[in-house]
């Protein structure tokens, strides 16, 4: 197995402009935060954003101008605290495609990614005008039954990033609590980078839940979902998130860098 | 017994689930979380509470207050069924009721969770369906709630189709809208309101076959509901 840990710049460069980006966990769980503020950093450009349910990973890079197009069944902090602004007016205001998608149409078309298929055949969809508006939604003749299904075209994420509780050096990973999409995301994408809470070491007993091999790159961040939750470990900081929606980016990430950064030298 | 606009809509959201019956709700959905633990714990303890994280039956969660999606869902059920998999059994049939919102709703049972305006050059842009797309054409009784009731809500013709299909119920502050032979329809006024305030907010004719009134909540719901939601999540759409 290869040793797969690396800082967190060096894991944010594998990402070049223009690429679509997949994110793990959903709405303010889980979000791989610590690596969204790195890309926010690096002044990354026309990225290409996938997530089922998006929040404040979607607005904080929209905020970044990092965002050319957003596809995802849902964008906002969910009803305390309300919309995704800086997304919200992105869309508005022309400078941020908003691809929107039924958060199942998005599985279906990592799915297809994942399955090696140009595309996926989904239910549902018979009346919505985002098969007419959106090129990515068409039907098409069933040629066993001759009826007409509607399909979405493959997503195939150049880089997914995730934020876990747990892995190793080799990019082994194990989840605690809800896993969402992620799994779906890390099999239809090119490059997997995770952030870690922690670099443990697994043995034969711990059953990870992504093995090594669909992993290309492994960051240690503690707190690196903060200012969202992560389950077993730490709750959203509510105050964190009210801030940024109101405070100036650079100062906001610049806060969070020393914390993003401080990675712990491994030996190899 | 309690006259308050949220225990009256989540009651009568948690009235329309029938024991053995399939169930799930999205992302900020504190008042149909809240009304289907209510039905288990009432009605309909066989009926099956599945949500974003997957939680199977999540018993005696402890609720938080900015999320219906974390793991607090997972952490007491039997079982964390990955979302694509909750998804993938409301596209086969096996999904019995799920609850939605949206934006705009007109009397033909179309819904709009995604632009006012132009859907290339928005007015606004609205967080977006989640599963609606999927799930209202599939779900067997789609139950929409909704904690706004005015003319901008249920109009004559919504600014964009994100989706129709199986929308049987809109539950709102003021009334219970029942589809009936493809048309919405008024089937349950609140206590707390009347049909002049109901057409006045409304911008479709409101039809009718009887006016009926919905049953206030028992102090034997409320009791549950305060044991369930002891922090009152229930009535965060209205602060």
């Amino acid at each position: 197995m290869k040793n797969k840990l690396m800082d967190i710049s060096s894991a944010v460069e594998m990402i070049n402009d223009g690429d679509t980006i997949g994110i793990g966990g959903n709405v303010l769980h889980r979000a791989p935060m610590a690596l969204v503020r790195e890309i926010a950093r690096a002044r990354k450009k026309g990225l290409h954003v996938i997530k089922t349910a998006g929040a404040m990973d979607v607005d904080l890079l929209c905020a970044a101008n990092s965002v050319s197009s957003v596809s995802a069944g849902f964008v906002s902090y969910e009803s305390e605290i309300g919309f995704c602004n800086f997304f919200r007016q992105a869309v508005q205001n022309g400078t941020v495609k908003g691809h929107e998608h039924a958060c199942y149409t998005i599985i279906s078309a990592l799915r297809a990614s994942a399955y090696g298929i140009p595309f996926m055949p989904v239910k549902g969809l018979q009346v919505s005008d985002l098969v007419d508006v959106n090129d990515y939604f068409t039907k098409i003749k069933d040629p066993f039954s001759d009826e007409q299904i509607s399909v979405v075209k493959a997503i195939r994420p150049d880089v997914t990033i995730i934020h876990v509780q747990e892995a190793d050096v080799y990019g082994n990973v194990k989840f605690y609590g809800p896993i969402y999409d992620d799994y779906t995301l890390v099999a239809a994408s090119k490059k997997v980078v995770i952030s870690a809470e922690k670099i443990v070491t697994f043995n034969i007993e711990s059953k990870v839940d992504i093995p090594h091999l669909m992993v290309d790159a492994v960051v240690e961040v503690q707190n690196g979902a903060a200012p969202c939750s992560c389950a077993t470990l730490y709750d959203i900081d509510i105050s964190s998130i009210k801030a940024f929606r109101s405070a100036n980016l650079e100062d906001y990430l610049n806060k969070y860098e020393k914390l993003d950064r401080r990675t712990v030298d491994n030996e190899q | 017994m309690s006259n308050r606009i949220s225990d009256i809509m989540v009651c009568a959201m948690a009235r329309l689930i029938k024991n053995e019956n399939t169930v799930f709700h999205g992302v900020s959905s504190h008042m149909p979380m809240i009304a289907t633990m209510l039905a288990k714990a009432t009605h309909a303890p066989d009926a099956v509470h599945l949500n974003i994280p997957g939680g199977v039956d999540p018993q005696t969660p402890n609720l938080r207050h900015y999320t219906s999606a974390g793991s607090e869902l997972t952490d007491s059920s039997i079982a964390s069924m990955p979302l694509s998999q909750i998804f993938d059994l409301s596209m086969r049939g096996g999904l019995d009721v799920a609850f939605l919102s949206g934006v705009q709703f007109d009397n033909r049972g179309n819904v709009n969770a995604s632009v006012i305006g132009d859907y290339n050059k928005p007015k606004v842009k609205m967080p977006g369906g989640a599963g609606s797309a999927v799930l209202i054409p599939t779900v067997k009784t789609a139950i929409i709630w909704r904690t706004k009731h005015d003319i901008r809500t249920f109009v004559k013709k919504v600014d964009f189709v994100t989706t129709k299909g199986n929308v049987k119920y809109i539950i709102t502050p003021l009334c219970i809208f029942k589809m009936y032979e493809g048309e919405l329809i008024l089937d349950f006024i609140h206590p707390t309101s009347n049909i002049d305030e109901i057409a006045a907010n409304t911008e479709f004719d409101i039809r009718y076959i009887d006016i009926k009134y919905t049953p206030l909540p028992t102090l034997a719901e409320m009791n549950i509901l305060n044991q369930i939601d002891p922090n009152d999540y229930r009535n965060i759409e209205f602060k």
